[in-house]
């Protein structure tokens, strides 16, 4: 087993650089909150009355804030507007309000797990009424501004993003992503939605040494996410591999790992959200569940002191590594909790 | 929205609902909460689209398509005596706290969740957890709740390989004071002794109440008689 500091040496830490600059702020938090404040208003300006007494709710309804869920919505409904409910400016100002608060790779993987809904809606999957990128709801709880708390969620079949804006912070736990088929074709070009989910914890788990294996892999295994859809504010113990037994280059495969979700919202949020996580590296623990050959289907489960991440495919009668559920978490911000809690009232 | 042209699908061998949900297992999801007052349980349990007759056949009891009442509270009266915890090595009574049933179509679809809560006041230092129903058509998971505010410190959980059981050690922080519940409960084994010991302490007191008394009587009984 390799034992190091947290991120101690040299080579981690250009790793780690690399990885932030990645995610580093190009615009200030502010300006990325003025304009995601001004795509929502214009999207709110674009809607008739009573569109928009759907689509807004109160900050505090506590009800709407956890309505959401992997399933489709023919089966558990969603409130809010429906994407093809809407004409097409308006149905433009929504996605343009969702690209306003996600970083570009976040888009584009959110753009992916809806266009594979319509992958399966077109393949007739549960007769094709239950899924396509039709059936995708938006919804903005408070009113949108960069001094008071609000949010944005967007989701349907295998997403839910809940997306609160605290300020100038931008915190988008709890979320779910999802995929199936997690690989289908477009224009003769393979689309893997969580496919950097998975391949990059395959050469994690295949990066350690046996020692580290044997701490990471789980003796039992997990057919399910633990803390889905209908679990805010459950915190498991962790298991596994503690990330100060990895050494610098491990630790840094983690962050990049991680960044797959934390780098989902616009870039200076996923950036602080990342220096949050990094700081906590040395009390974060990553586990494994299946085999450790890429292409077979594997759960994990990373857990730190603010962030609970889950990948677990599905063995729902067919191909476990063709459906992916996977969980995003902060036990101590999940619906930015703690960063509205520091926002002095404007009014 | 950015659009991107299907041209190509996956021939997708997708029937039905099955896609969306689970088909043939039945998840038995338990969530464990320790505390200093006692062990909570929590079970969720979701029967997959094609288990539901098997399920329909354990809880309809009398076979008319429907899950009355009193159904339920057989049924969740049963999983409550087919799971197990053992805390220090005593079985520990787990008393059902709470169940709600979904819907029947909601099962049918594969997405509806039996809740149960279960309750036991005992605590300790070391649990074992195991869930004996229905093994030939479930899958489980079973996992312990953190909790930071308790201090409680978790060490060496087991699992059998499909996560029926789970058995950890445990203990809370220096700075954790158990409440009045918390003692009234550890001191569960000791009641006997506990209780003769106040008896004891009562007697005392009586019989040196008395020893004053009588002093003091004889005392005032000179006084009057001067």
């Amino acid at each position: 087993m390799v034992k190091t500091t947290v991120l101690g040496s040299s080579k981690s830490s250009l790793l780690v650089a690399v990885l932030c600059c990645g995610l580093a702020p190009a615009q200030s938090s502010s300006s990325v909150a003025s304009t995601i404040v001004a795509s929502a208003n214009g999207f709110l300006s674009l809607l008739d009355e009573g569109q928009r007494s759907k689509v807004l709710f109160e900050f505090n309804d506590a009800a709407q804030r956890t309505k959401w869920s992997n399933l489709p919505t023919t089966m558990v409904p969603r409130a809010g507007l429906k994407m093809g409910d809407l004409s097409g400016p308006q149905r433009k100002a929504a996605m343009g309000l969702l690209a306003a608060a996600l970083s570009n790779r976040g888009y584009e993987k959110v753009l992916a797990i809806v266009e594979g809904d319509e992958v399966l809606r077109a393949a007739g999957g549960g007769g094709g009424a239950m899924f396509g990128r039709d059936l995708f709801y938006i919804s903005i709880l408070g009113k949108p501004s960069v001094k008071d708390p609000w949010m944005v969620q967007f989701g349907g079949h295998h997403l839910a993003l809940n997306i609160t804006m605290a300020g100038f912070d931008g915190i988008l736990t709890p979320s779910l992503t999802a995929a199936q088929p997690a690989k289908y074709t477009v224009d003769g070009k393979t689309v893997r939605p969580l496919g950097a989910e998975n391949d990059k914890a395959f050469a994690l788990i295949n990066a350690l040494d046996e020692g580290q294996r044997k701490q990471a892999i789980l003796n039992y295994k997990v057919a399910d996410l633990v803390l889905g859809p209908g679990q805010d504010g459950k915190t498991i113990q962790p298991e596994g591999i503690k990330c100060s037994a990895m050494n610098g280059s491990q630790q840094a495969m983690l962050l990049d790992l991680v960044g797959e979700w934390a780098g989902i919202v616009n870039e200076p949020a996923a950036a602080a959200r990342m220096a949050e996580i990094k700081a906590d590296l040395s009390e974060t623990w990553f586990a494994w569940s299946g085999p450790t050959t890429n292409g077979m289907p594997a759960y994990y489960r990373i857990q730190g002191p603010t962030v609970v991440i889950e990948y677990a495919p599905q063995p729902l009668g067919g191909d476990p590594t063709m459906h992916i559920h996977t969980i995003y978490r902060d036990p101590t911000n999940d619906y930015g909790k703690k960063s509205v809690g520091r926002l002095v009232p404007s009014r | 929205m950015k659009r991107m042209g299907v041209s190509a699908l996956l021939a997708l061998s997708l029937v039905g609902s099955a896609a969306a949900h689970r088909l043939d297992e039945y998840l038995q999801a338990t969530l464990i909460g320790v505390t200093p007052a006692g062990i909570d349980v929590e079970i969720h349990l979701t029967p997959g689209v094609a288990m539901l007759p098997v399920l329909m056949a354990v809880i309809d009891q009398d076979g008319d398509g429907r899950i009355s009442p009193e159904e339920e509270r057989a049924y969740a009266g049963r999983v409550a005596r087919e799971v197990e915890l053992r805390v220090d090595g005593v079985a520990a009574p787990l008393w059902l706290t709470e169940s709600n049933f979904p819907t029947l179509e909601a099962m049918r679809e594969g997405l509806g969740t039996i809740r149960m809560k279960l309750h036991t006041a005992r605590s300790g230092h070391a649990l074992h957890f195991e869930n004996r129903h229905l093994p030939q058509v479930s899958v489980y998971l079973v996992n312990c709740l953190a909790a930071p505010s308790d201090g409680l410190v978790v060490r060496r959980q087991k699992r059998d390989e499909a996560q029926r059981s789970i058995e950890f050690e445990y203990s809370f922080g220096a700075g954790t004071e158990a409440g009045p519940r918390a003692a009234w409960i550890a001191l569960g084994p000791f009641w006997p002794a506990a209780i003769g010991i106040i008896m004891l302490v009562a007697r005392m007191a009586v019989l040196i109440y008395r020893t004053k008394h009588d002093k003091r009587e004889s005392r005032y009984s000179r006084v009057r008689s001067l």
